[in-house]
C-alpha cells in the first residue's frame, strides 16, 4: 500500500523537512512575505482604529482604498475640523481610544521632534495634544531609531521588505521563463533533432524580421504615445498579437513550398545558437552592465528588476539544458515520441515536470544574488530613485554618520538574513530534490 | 590540443564583437549630447539663434572630429519612408521630429522642405534687430508705436513657438501653433520678414499633408552605408584623429575633456593591486582550509568552519565594509586604521622608495583588503571543500591508500592536484568579481581606483568613462575565461580536445 502512495513530491518534502535549517528558513521566508503583504498595516503613522470626538475612524484602512481621504468632525465649540487622513498628525490629536499599527510611523514621513539620528536607546520626544514637547510614550517610540530627517527606521525596513522580495520574484520570474524556455529548447532538440523543411526555416527567419518590423518598427510612435497617455500595455499587447500573427502566418505559408530544394528537411543547430549566446552573456560582467544601464537610462526600481532578470537566466538555462539532455534519452520520452505525440506535448507534459528540480535550486540561489545586486545598487544610490526606501538605501544613510549604528546594523542584518535564508532554502532544495548530489 | 585552443580563441571573436556592440549601443543611447558636453562655449540658457556663429562653427568642427555626422552603423533597418541621410541632422530633437514626420507622411522631400523652411523662419528671427525695429516703427509724430519690452516679448514668443514647432510632429499641436503664430504676425507688422518665411513654411506644410504617402512606412527597407560609420570609426579609428577602441582610444571625458585612457591608466594599478593581493590571500587561506575540512569531514572543525564560511558567503560585501569601518576606523571608539584613501597627502612623499611607500600605505590597505578578500575566500573555500570531498571518494585515492602510501602523500600528491581543477575555473570568475565588486568597496573606503572612478562618473554623467570601463571589464572577463579554459584543458587529462 505504501508503495502506491509514494510520490516524488512527497519524498522531496520529507527530505526537505529533515533539513532543519532549511525548514526554519522557509518559515522565516513565509514571515517576510507576510510582512511585505501587510506592510501598510504593520507600519503606518495613521491608527488602525481610533475614536475622535465621538466619531469612529479606520484611517490606515481607508487610505488604502482612497489615498487622499478627507473626513471632518465637529468639536465642542461647534467648529468643523477637517481631517485629511494622510497628512494629519494623529499622535497630536486627543483621541478617545486608539489602536496604533504595530509600528506607528510611515517610512517616508519625518518625525520633526526626533530628527538628527535619534538612537533607539536614547530619549525620544513628541508633541502631545496640549502642544507640549515631552518624552514619548513607550508605545510610540522609534524602536529602531530614526535617520537625519526623523524617518522611522523600523517602518522603512518593513516597507523595504516589499522591494527586496519583489526583486527576487520579478527578476527570477523573468529569468526562469527565459532560462527554462531556451534551456529546454537547446537540451531537448540538441543540434540534430530540430528538423524542419528548408522553406519553413527560411520563412521563420524572415518572419522574425518582419514581425519586429510590423510589431515595433511601424508602431513605435503609436506605442510611445500610448505609453505617455497611460494605456501602453494595451498597445503593447496588440503589437504582441501582430508579431504572433505574422510568425504563424508565415509558417503556414511555408507549407505551400513543399517541393524540391525548399522542401528538403534540414536540422537547425539550436543548441549551438543558444550555448554560444549563453557564453557571450556570461562574459559580460553583470554588475557593471547593470550599473551602466541604470546610469544611462531612467532611474527606476522596475527597470533594475527587469535588467537583473534579463541578465541572470543563463544559469537556469544551463541547468535545464543539462536536465533535458538526460531526459530526452529516457524511455518515457521515447514512448511518447513513438506514440506519435507532438514535440510540444513531449516537452511540456512529459519532460518539463521532471526537469524542474534543479531549476528550483538554481532559482533559489538566483533570488539571493538578485537581492544582493539590488541592495548593492541602492546602497550606492545608483539606479534607484531617491524616494524609494530600500534596505540598501537605509544602510547607505548610516554610512554617512558614524554614531548611527542602528542605521547600519538593522538594514544590514535584514539583507544578510534574507540572503542567508534563500541560500539555505536552495541548499535544502538541492539535497531534497536531487538525491544524487547528496554526499 | 592546439586545435582546441584555436577553436576557443575563435569563439572569443564574436564575444568581443558582442561586447563592443553592446558598449556602443550604450554609448549612443546616453542622454547627453557629446558636442554640448565637450564644447565649453556651450550656452545652456540661450536658444540656438542667440549663439554666436563662432561657437556654432566650433561645434560643427567638434561634431566632425567626433564623427557624429556619419551614419551610426554599417546598415540600418527601417521602412521606405525613412530618410537615409537623417544622421546629418545635428540636433537630436530635430532628428526625432523629422523621423516622426517622415513616418507619418512618407514623402521625405516634402518633409525636409517643410522642416528646412521652418529653420529658415528661425534664422530670420536672428536677423531681427531690436533697436532698428524700435526706430522704424513710429507714428507720424515719430513717437514709437511699441515699447522695447513689447517688441522683445513678441520676438521671444514667436521664436519660442517656432522652436516648439521644430520639436513636435503632432498634427493638432502644429495646427494650433500655426494659428497662434498667424495671429501674432498679423498683429505686429514689424515681423513681416519672418511672416514671409512663415507663409512659405505654411505652404510647404500644406504640400506635405496633401502629398501624404503613408504606405511607405509599411514597407521594410535595409539601407547599406558601408564602413564609413560611427561604429566602425569608434572601433577601428578613422585613420586621422581617432585611433579607435582597438588601439585603446576611448574618447574624452565629459568632466575635464581629458583622454579617457590616460585617466584610466593612472587609476588602474590601484584596483589591480587590490585584486591581485586579495586573490592571493583568498587562495592562501581557502585552499588549506578547504582541504583540511574536507579531510576531517563531519568533524567539529569541519562543521564550525562550514557554518562560518556559509555565513560569510551570505554577508553582503558592503555590509562587511561598513561594519569594519564602524569598528576599526571610528573616531569615537577604536581608531586603528584611517577611514579613507590610500595615502595621507600631508605625509606622503612621491620620492620615497617602494618600501617606504608600501610601509606608509599598509594601514590604508588593510580594511579594504579584508573586505576584498573575504568574498572570494568564502566562495573558494566552499568550492574547494566540495571538490576535495569529491576527489576523496574516487577510486584512485583508494588505490593510493591500498598500495601503502602515507596519508600526507595521498593528500598532497593525489588529492590536492586533482581538486585544484575547479579552482582554475573559479579564477576566471574572480576577475569580474574583483573589479565589479570593487565599485562598492572602493566607494566605501574612498579608494581612488577604477571602481570609485565609475561611481564618480555615474554621479557626473560622464558616459564615455562608464562605457570605457564597461568595455575594459568585459574584455578582461573574457580573457579570464579564455585563460581558464585553456589552462583547464592543459591541466586536466580527462578533457578531450576534439
Amino acid at each position: 500500500m505504501e508503495q502506491n502512495n509514494f510520490s516524488f513530491k512527497k519524498y522531496a518534502w520529507q527530505q526537505f523537512k529533515k533539513n532543519k535549517s532549511a525548514l526554519i528558513s522557509l518559515y522565516i521566508l513565509v514571515g517576510l512575505v507576510f510582512i511585505a503583504l501587510f506592510a501598510p498595516i504593520i507600519a503606518n503613522d495613521q491608527p488602525l482604529y481610533c475614536k475622535y470626538k465621538g466619531e469612529t475612524f479606520y484611517p490606515a484602512f481607508s487610505t488604502l482604498v482612497n489615498s487622499s481621504k478627507v473626513d471632518s468632525v465637529m468639536n465642542d465649540a461647534g467648529v468643523v475640523e477637517q481631517l485629511q487622513f494622510d497628512i494629519t498628525d494623529w499622535r497630536k490629536l486627543d483621541l478617545e481610544s486608539v489602536v496604533w499599527a504595530p509600528i506607528p510611523y510611515s517610512p517616508d514621513k519625518g518625525d520633526r521632534y526626533n530628527r538628527e539620528y535619534v538612537s533607539p536607546l536614547d530619549e525620544q520626544r513628541y508633541k502631545n495634544s496640549d502642544n507640549e514637547i515631552v518624552a514619548i510614550p513607550s508605545r510610540l517610540r522609534h524602536v529602531m531609531g530614526t535617520d537625519k530627517i526623523g524617518r522611522d527606521l523600523a517602518s522603512g525596513l518593513v516597507h523595504g521588505t516589499r522591494i527586496s522580495l519583489l526583486v527576487g520574484v520579478l527578476a527570477m520570474g523573468i529569468a526562469s521563463i527565459i532560462g527554462v524556455f531556451l534551456g529546454a529548447l537547446a537540451g531537448f532538440f540538441g543540434d540534430r533533432n530540430l528538423l524542419m523543411p528548408r522553406a519553413k526555416y527560411i520563412f521563420t527567419l524572415i518572419g522574425v524580421f518582419l514581425a519586429f518590423f510590423y510589431g515595433f518598427g511601424v508602431r513605435k510612435y503609436t506605442l510611445a504615445n500610448a505609453f505617455s497617455e497611460g494605456n501602453g500595455l494595451i498597445e503593447l499587447f496588440i503589437s504582441f498579437l501582430i508579431i504572433v500573427a505574422i510568425l504563424v502566418g508565415l509558417r503556414l505559408l511555408s507549407r505551400l513550398f513543399k517541393f524540391g530544394w525548399l522542401g528538403k528537411e534540414v536540422s537547425v543547430p539550436i543548441d549551438t545558437y543558444i550555448s554560444r549566446g549563453i557564453e557571450i552573456l556570461n562574459s559580460i560582467p553583470r554588475l557593471i552592465l547593470i550599473i551602466t544601464i541604470s546610469a544611462i537610462f531612467v532611474r527606476s526600481i522596475w527597470l533594475i528588476m527587469v535588467i537583473i532578470g534579463l541578465t541572470s537566466w543563463t544559469g537556469i538555462a544551463r541547468f535545464t539544458r543539462a536536465e533535458f539532455l538526460r531526459i530526452r534519452e529516457l524511455e518515457y520520452i521515447q514512448a511518447a515520441k513513438s506514440l506519435g505525440y507532438s514535440n510540444f506535448r513531449a516537452v511540456a507534459k512529459h519532460a518539463l515536470p521532471n526537469a524542474l528540480a534543479p531549476v528550483f535550486v538554481s532559482i533559489a540561489f538566483g533570488v539571493a544574488s538578485a537581492i544582493l545586486i539590488e541592495s548593492s545598487l541602492s546602497f550606492l544610490g545608483i539606479g534607484v530613485p531617491d524616494d524609494v526606501v530600500t534596505w540598501g538605501s537605509l544602510l547607505n544613510l548610516g554610512r554617512q554618520e558614524f554614531e548611527a549604528w542602528w542605521l547600519v546594523m538593522f538594514p544590514g542584518f535584514a539583507i544578510f538574513i534574507t540572503i542567508t535564508i534563500y541560500n539555505l532554502i536552495g541548499e535544502g532544495l538541492r539535497d531534497a530534490l536531487d538525491p544524487r548530489l547528496k554526499s | 590540443m592546439l586545435k582546441y585552443i584555436a577553436k576557443r580563441v575563435l569563439i572569443f571573436i564574436p564575444t568581443l564583437l558582442a561586447i563592443s556592440l553592446l558598449a556602443f549601443i550604450l554609448n549612443i543611447s546616453a542622454p547627453a549630447d557629446p558636442v554640448e558636453k565637450l564644447s565649453n562655449t556651450a550656452d545652456k540658457e540661450g536658444a540656438a539663434n542667440q549663439q554666436s556663429n563662432a561657437s556654432k562653427k566650433t561645434k560643427q568642427d567638434l561634431r566632425k572630429k567626433l564623427g557624429l555626422d556619419l551614419p551610426i552603423f554599417y546598415f540600418s533597418f527601417g521602412s521606405l519612408s525613412d530618410c537615409d541621410t537623417l544622421y546629418k541632422v545635428a540636433d537630436k530633437d530635430h532628428a526625432a521630429t523629422l523621423s516622426e514626420l517622415s513616418h507619418y507622411y512618407g514623402n521625405w522631400e516634402d518633409v525636409s522642405a517643410y522642416f528646412h523652411q521652418l529653420s529658415n523662419v528661425q534664422t530670420s528671427h536672428s536677423s531681427l534687430d531690436l533697436e532698428e525695429i524700435f526706430m522704424m516703427n513710429t507714428d507720424i509724430d515719430s513717437n514709437p508705436l511699441y515699447s522695447k519690452n513689447e517688441i522683445n516679448d513678441v520676438i521671444t514668443q514667436s521664436n519660442f513657438e517656432v522652436n516648439a514647432m521644430m520639436e513636435t510632429a503632432n498634427p493638432s499641436v502644429l495646427e494650433s501653433k500655426f494659428n497662434s503664430l498667424d495671429e501674432l504676425y498679423s498683429n505686429y507688422s514689424f515681423l513681416s520678414v519672418v511672416k514671409n518665411e512663415f507663409d512659405l513654411a505654411k505652404v510647404s506644410y500644406e504640400k506635405m499633408l496633401s502629398q501624404k504617402s503613408s504606405w511607405k512606412s509599411y514597407v521594410p527597407q535595409i539601407i547599406w552605408y558601408g564602413s564609413k560609420n560611427q561604429y566602425h570609426f569608434w572601433l577601428f579609428g578613422d585613420g586621422k584623429l581617432r585611433k579607435g577602441l582597438v588601439r585603446g582610444d576611448f574618447g574624452y571625458s565629459y568632466i575635464d575633456s581629458q583622454p579617457i585612457n590616460t585617466k584610466i591608466w593612472s587609476k588602474v594599478w590601484i584596483s589591480f593591486s587590490f585584486s591581485i593581493l586579495s586573490v592571493l590571500f583568498a587562495y592562501i587561506i581557502s585552499i588549506p582550509l578547504g582541504i583540511y575540512s574536507a579531510y576531517k569531514k563531519d568533524s567539529k572543525f569541519d562543521r564550525i568552519s562550514s557554518i562560518v564560511v556559509f555565513v560569510l558567503y551570505s554577508m553582503p560585501g558592503f555590509f562587511i565594509g561598513v561594519l569594519l569601518l564602524y569598528t576599526f576606523a571610528n573616531p569615537d571608539t577604536l581608531r586603528w586604521f584611517p577611514i579613507s584613501g590610500i595615502q595621507d597627502p600631508t605625509l606622503f612623499n612621491p620620492d620615497w622608495s617602494f618600501w617606504e611607500k608600501t610601509k606608509h600605505r599598509a594601514p590604508f590597505f588593510i580594511l579594504p583588503l579584508i573586505t576584498y578578500t573575504y568574498s572570494s575566500f568564502a566562495f573558494l573555500s566552499r568550492i574547494m571543500r566540495v571538490g576535495v570531498i569529491d576527489v576523496f571518494g574516487q577510486d584512485y585515492i583508494r588505490t593510493a591508500r591500498a598500495k601503502g602510501l602515507g596519508e600526507g602523500k595521498v593528500v598532497m600528491k593525489h588529492a590536492l592536484r586533482n581538486s585544484l581543477l575547479p579552482i582554475i575555473t573559479v579564477f576566471a570568475n574572480i576577475f569580474p568579481l574583483a573589479i565589479g565588486g570593487s565599485v562598492i568597496i572602493e566607494t566605501i573606503f574612498t579608494i581612488p581606483g577604477m571602481g570609485f572612478e565609475i561611481y564618480n562618473s555615474i554621479l557626473n554623467s560622464d558616459y564615455p568613462m562608464i562605457v570605457a570601463v564597461f568595455t575594459i571589464v568585459g574584455f578582461l572577463t573574457m580573457i579570464g575565461y579564455l585563460v581558464a579554459d585553456v589552462l583547464y584543458a592543459v591541466v586536466d587529462p580527462r578533457i578531450s580536445y576534439k
